[in-house]
């Protein structure tokens, strides 16, 4: 079909635009004529919106179910709600890749905008750099994973997308969850150009640091969205299950936090210049490598879409190009341009910065670590090994205590210099500390002292952070995420303490009890959408007040393709969610009813979206000098 | 001096923190059948046919057979490590998703404390370097 050709194409002058773009910028830089004129911006431009009429085109096929495409025909299907084929664009390998490459032309065509003050050599490095991942995208998604492949002859019908794929939430994920990812990829380009430019300073950093905010709030959006949708989608009540994809998403999230904190040390006083470029790499590294660990098949997860093993090689070879490129720039220039000066107080919030970087680091080395370790050990002693939630949280739990002591304390320090005062108010906030978890612990019964002294932890961080709003100076930025960040250590520490469940295998018309509430299953009904025919359960929830709470948990049988998944039916409330599933038993008149109490579920996405909106708050925040 | 046994003190109490973690399941473990410990078992084993699943949310066949064989073992009276080992005995240790403690598993659970440790050295040298 014509669309497809459009796009195609399109996609081909997109990577010509591209080559053309590199050359320029490298010829102007050799020749030292450093002006970026309107016609160079109008070719990021053009090269922008070549991907995009492509990924239009890609959108339309799916609209009007081309088949004569391979990759809507793999992922789509005539009786598909209109939505769910807008969505399913990018609920595969290679619509997906076209998303990625139409927002890292975007940040571009961003950046030259947004850098109109900065030095014009800075600008153009910059500008090239972005063009060799620009380019080696574009030959990926062009050699291994064409989205306008042609399929002979045309089929009249497709082979329809994953039923648990097609879901709101899902469906704006991965747009969201990628300017998070791939946002990071114009932090690295300007690492790189600033380096050489010699431009690592306090103007570079203020420029920079909307595009590591960008980066930051977007992530934690698309994995906000991403554990909303594992919760309510993948019928089991939970949210994050350190399952491989999601500590892909988690580990470029972690280095970009602490990225952040180090942005605004270099804003403010010209420290740790080399440590923040190594994060800018690292960052888009693990973004990369992101990529390659969820695109090559390696890992088994609902994210994979395709098993082909030429595409994980041809990732992997780009990222130890761009790995290594950025190495030797960094050797090159390190002790070039880069000159270390002052020392550090003990205490001061240069030390506080510092602490974070290293609690975050270590962090992110068990996640990594944990990830790729059993790839690794699969590979040399073909041993097959799970790194499971234990192993994360026997590292991790014990080093919050004293990371979010730090974090409480880090924000009241001065930089430069800090003289410490224990005054009657900071006993007041221990005492009310105290007091807090020892209620909270009691109220849910937990003897271990471990517990108590997490919640302590938690509580005094979020103490803290209140207690800064009634300071003259407010850094609502900083505020607010810290505050979230408590309120969600809180939440999710409450939430996996006092869950409660019960499994029963029962008949229409029996009940059961989960603590003081009853459980009726009143009847059952089918229903027949278009894509998918439901039966429906019919729950009354009596509780001890005698209030009635209807719940109507559906199990779904796709058509096509033919599959049956299981829906959640969820009742929120400020302090509890009731989760319901039911599942068939095979040959059985029986429903296997799975009931949960998921404690303050509600709060742990509030939580998140606190911490997004102190981002926001810091974006917004126009170049006023207050503290981090 | 006086921040060097700061330093010191730190590490200890790291890994008091630690030595706590590792011995939080025998802790919170009981030692009667219940419902909840069938449930702390399966949430902790692979289901083997599905895709990242644990064996407690699966419904498939396999999961069903595993959840009624670990009731079974349970009201027999074996422990919870008892059940662990021999699931790792007959389907290799990919089933948990605990990894523990081997010759296979050290690196993994010592590569991110040694980095831990390396960073903290390379900081404290920074802070401390005037002193």
């Amino acid at each position: 079909m014509i669309i497809s050709q459009l796009g195609y194409y399109s996609l081909i002058f997109g990577l010509l635009t591209s080559i053309f773009i590199f050359l320029n910028s490298s010829i102007q830089l050799k020749k030292n004529i450093l002006v970026i004129s309107d016609k160079s911006i109008g070719l990021i431009g053009f090269q922008f919106f070549f991907v995009f009429i492509s990924f239009i085109s890609l959108i339309f096929s799916f609209i009007i179910s081309d088949f004569s495409n391979e990759t809507v025909y793999n992922n789509s299907h005539t009786t598909k709600p209109l939505f769910y084929k807008i969505t399913g664009t990018w609920g595969n390998h290679e619509g997906s890749l076209l998303l990625w490459l139409l927002v890292l032309t975007g940040v571009l065509l961003g950046f030259v905008f947004k850098s109109r003050n900065e030095p014009n050599n800075y600008r153009l490095l910059t500008i090239l750099f972005h063009q060799i991942t620009v380019i080696g995208f574009f030959i990926f998604v062009l050699k291994t994973s064409n989205p306008f492949n042609a399929i002979f002859p045309v089929q009249m019908e497709g082979l329809g997308l994953n039923p648990i794929l097609q879901d709101p939430a899902l469906g704006i994920h991965p747009p969201i969850l990628y300017l998070g990812y791939v946002g990071t990829s114009i932090i690295f380009s300007a690492a790189l150009a600033s380096m050489i430019s010699n431009y690592v300073n306090k103007s570079w950093a203020k420029n920079i640091k909307f595009w590591i905010l960008f980066s930051w709030i977007f992530l934690t959006g698309g994995i906000l969205l991403g554990s909303i949708w594992a919760y309510y989608e993948l019928g089991w009540g939970g949210f994050w299950f350190w399952d491989p994809v999601e500590n892909v998403s988690l580990m470029p999230w972690l280095s970009l936090t602490a990225l952040l904190h180090c942005i605004v040390t270099l804003e403010k006083r010209e420290l740790f210049k080399k440590w923040t470029i190594v994060l800018c790499i690292i960052t888009f590294a693990l973004s990369m490598v992101g990529t390659f660990l969820v695109r090559s098949g390696i890992l088994n997860s609902v994210h994979t879409f395709a098993n082909d093993p030429s595409r994980g090689i041809y990732i992997l070879t780009f990222i130890l190009v761009l790995v290594l490129l950025s190495f030797v720039i960094f050797v090159i220039y390190e002790n070039k341009n880069f000159t270390q000066k002052s020392e550090i107080f003990t205490l001061s919030k240069e030390t506080a910065v510092l602490i974070n970087n290293w609690f975050i680091l270590y962090f992110l080395s068990v996640v990594l670590i944990g990830t790729i370790y059993p790839i690794f050990l699969d590979v040399i002693l073909d041993e097959q090994i799970s790194v499971g939630p234990p192993f994360y949280n026997k590292l991790i739990l014990p080093f919050l205590i004293p990371f979010v002591l730090f974090m409480s304390i880090g924000p009241s320090m001065k930089w430069i210099k800090t003289n410490f005062k224990f005054g009657a108010k900071s006993f007041f906030v221990i005492i009310f500390t105290l007091i807090l978890s020892f209620i909270t612990v009691y109220y849910i019964g937990e003897k271990n002292i471990f517990i108590l002294l997490l919640f302590i932890g938690f509580f005094y961080l979020l103490l803290k952070s209140l207690d800064q709003f009634r300071e003259k100076t407010k850094n609502f930025a900083q505020i607010f995420s810290h505050t979230g960040f408590s309120l969600l250590l809180i939440s999710i520490l409450l939430n996996s303490f006092s869950s409660r469940e019960i499994v029963k295998n029962i008949q229409v018309g029996e009940s059961f009890t989960l603590k003081n509430e009853k459980i009726i299953f009143k009847k059952i009904a089918i229903e027949k959408e278009k894509n998918y025919e439901s039966v429906v359960g019919f729950f009354e929830i009596l509780d001890d007040k005698n209030t009635i709470i209807n719940l109507q948990p559906e199990i779904r049988i796709y058509n096509e393709p033919e599959m049956a998944t299981s829906e959640a039916s969820i009742k929120t409330t400020l302090f509890k969610d009731r989760f319901i599933t039911i599942n068939i038993i095979k040959d059985q008149n029986f429903f296997n009813v799975r009931y949960q109490h998921k404690p303050f579920m509600i709060w742990i996405w509030i939580s998140t979206l606190i911490i997004m909106l102190g981002g926001m708050f810091a974006i917004f925040r126009k170049n006023k000098e207050v503290n981090i | 001096m006086f921040m060097k046994s700061k330093i010191l003190l730190t590490i200890k109490i790291l890994i008091i923190f630690i030595l706590i973690s590792f011995n939080l399941k025998n802790i919170t473990m009981a030692s009667t059948f219940s419902e909840e410990q069938t449930i702390n078992i399966t949430k902790n084993l692979r289901c083997l046919i599905c895709q990242g699943q644990t064996i407690h949310e699966s419904n498939s066949d396999f999961a069903e057979s595993m959840k009624k064989y670990i009731k079974g073992e349970l009201q027999n009276g074996k422990t919870d490590e008892e059940i662990f080992s021999s699931l790792v005995e007959k389907y290799g240790q990919w089933i948990v998703y605990d990894p523990g403690i081997s010759r296979n598993t050290l690196l993994l659970w010592a590569l991110p404390l040694l980095l831990f440790l390396i960073g903290g050295a390379i900081i404290g040298k920074r802070i401390f370097k005037k002193i």
